[in-house]
């Protein structure tokens, strides 16, 4: 009797630890959170949802700057000296194979989780 | 007593599965820019970040040797001194990519450099339509015929130039894949630029998920393949092109006529065991268009699988492919 009343409190325990993982591991991967990137090292890791004011991060590289507007929910590069200017007109970062990059300056802003499904993106404009 | 060593066993046994669900997940990833774009290799286990640095280093070595534009590459000094004894890295590439010009009847070519230089789609030129004439001089160094190899030198031709831009990033990601595989790596994702490089499956078994770039935006899919230890590389026009008098010209040169491959598609994703192969073939099959391609195919279906989009905005998927594509769209498959 004994020992079936054992088992069956380990066997809640364990229950209860694989639910606390499972919770754990939901929260500490929100899809909000943001990286930006420059030259392949972090400079700055945001959690959009929790942003309040809004603010720009400028970051300077061989072309100049790129300016970045961080809001409530949402990221862009609102401009760059780069001579294509294509992080520019990618817009809002949306999805996470989608990053906004900007190869002149070597600047990447992208979610740090996978918020469409996909583990990585083929054709994707480097 | 005997019940608290059943109580500690239990303890134990619940710490070694949680453990090892932890050291599943534990993901080491780099991301850095070589070859003219930005790559991210992804990684799971223990063995990974040296693994990785590894694999980076080879494909910076690579880029240093490959680059059409970097002064002390290879290439580069090749298209200057039109003769030269190479490492066996570039015979490599430039051997398959001869055969991989026969193969395609040469809907693949190396030799493109001098049509490139006209439409300006290198960095530091002007994007332009070039004259009819410089068109037509450009052409007369284009064709595999115009390369060379004896023993490891190559020879070519006076106005022929070489461009290994449509195979090295395929060829780079099949030799950082060994690397990883080498130093013990079987679980990782690497993108070079949107070549896509899987390496194993994920760690809990899963085929990982490679989204195909919805060519008419950007920043959406137009489907999803499910693929383990393969290579998917796709071409499409919508990667580079510029806009000219209203008409959008694309950086897909087709070699026969010098201009941008018109050939009814969008978009082509190979998905192959060879990354070099998928990576011209990306190439070659947008440049014959589809129906052309479906004839290749059912000459060469063990080779690779495909996925089109033509102009129209149709899906058309290779049967060997059929099973691993996913769309909201519905899609037509090519049967052998």
């Amino acid at each position: 009797m004994t020992n079936r009343i054992w088992i069956v409190v380990f066997s809640v325990v364990a229950l209860l630890c694989l639910g606390i993982w499972l919770f754990i591991s939901n929260v500490s991967s929100p899809s909000k959170v943001v990286g930006i990137y420059k030259d392949g090292s972090l400079v700055e890791k945001i959690d959009l949802n929790s942003v309040t004011d809004e603010r720009e991060i400028t970051l300077s590289g061989d072309f100049g700057d790129n300016v970045i507007l961080v809001s409530n929910g949402r990221i862009e590069m609102k401009s760059a000296d780069c001579p294509d200017k294509i992080c520019v007109e990618h817009g809002e970062l949306k999805s996470s194979s989608s990053p906004i990059v900007c190869l002149p300056n070597k600047v990447v802003i992208k979610f740090e989780n996978s918020t469409d499904g996909a583990d990585a993106k083929a054709g994707a404009v480097g | 007593m005997k019940l608290l060593r059943k109580a500690c066993i239990l303890v134990m046994t619940a710490a070694v599965i949680f453990s090892s669900g932890c050291s599943l997940e534990s993901k080491y990833d780099c991301e850095f820019f070589a070859m003219d774009t930005v790559m991210t290799i992804n990684t799971y286990g223990s063995k990974s970040e040296s693994a990785v640095k590894a694999a980076q280093n080879e494909i910076n070595r690579l880029d240093k040797l490959l680059s059409v534009q970097k002064e002390n590459s290879e290439i580069f000094k090749l298209n200057q001194s039109k003769k030269m004894t190479v490492s066996e890295d570039t015979l490599t590439l430039i051997t398959r990519s001869k055969e991989i010009y026969t193969l395609t009847d040469g809907a693949f070519d190396i030799s493109c450099e001098p049509l490139i230089r006209e439409w300006g789609f290198y960095s530091g030129l002007e994007n332009k339509v070039p004259s009819q004439k410089a068109i037509e001089t450009a052409l007369e160094g284009v064709g595999a015929e115009h390369i060379k190899i004896e023993n490891s030198t190559v020879t070519l031709d006076d106005n022929t130039s070489l461009d290994l831009g449509g195979i090295a990033k395929g060829y780079a990601s099949h030799k950082a894949a060994e690397i990883l595989k080498d130093n013990g790596v079987t679980s990782a994702l690497m993108s070079l630029g949107g070549n896509v490089r899987a390496v194993g499956s994920k760690p809990d078994g899963e085929s990982w998920s490679v989204a195909i770039t919805d060519p008419d935006d950007n920043s959406k899919s137009i489907g999803t393949l499910k693929i383990s230890d393969k290579a998917v590389v796709t071409s499409g026009g919508y990667q580079r092109y510029f806009e000219e008098n209203g008409q959008i010209y694309h950086h897909i040169i087709d070699t026969k006529t010098g201009y941008p491959a018109d050939s009814g598609l969008k978009s082509v994703t190979i998905v192959s065991d060879d990354d070099a192969l998928a990576d011209a073939l990306s190439t070659a099959l947008f440049v014959m268009g589809l129906e052309k391609s479906e004839e290749f195919y059912s000459e060469n279906s063990s080779l690779f699988g495909a996925v089109f989009i033509t102009d129209k905005g149709e899906i058309y998927v290779t049967d060997n492919l059929k099973d691993s594509f996913m769309s909201e769209q519905g899609f037509e498959v090519i049967s052998v």
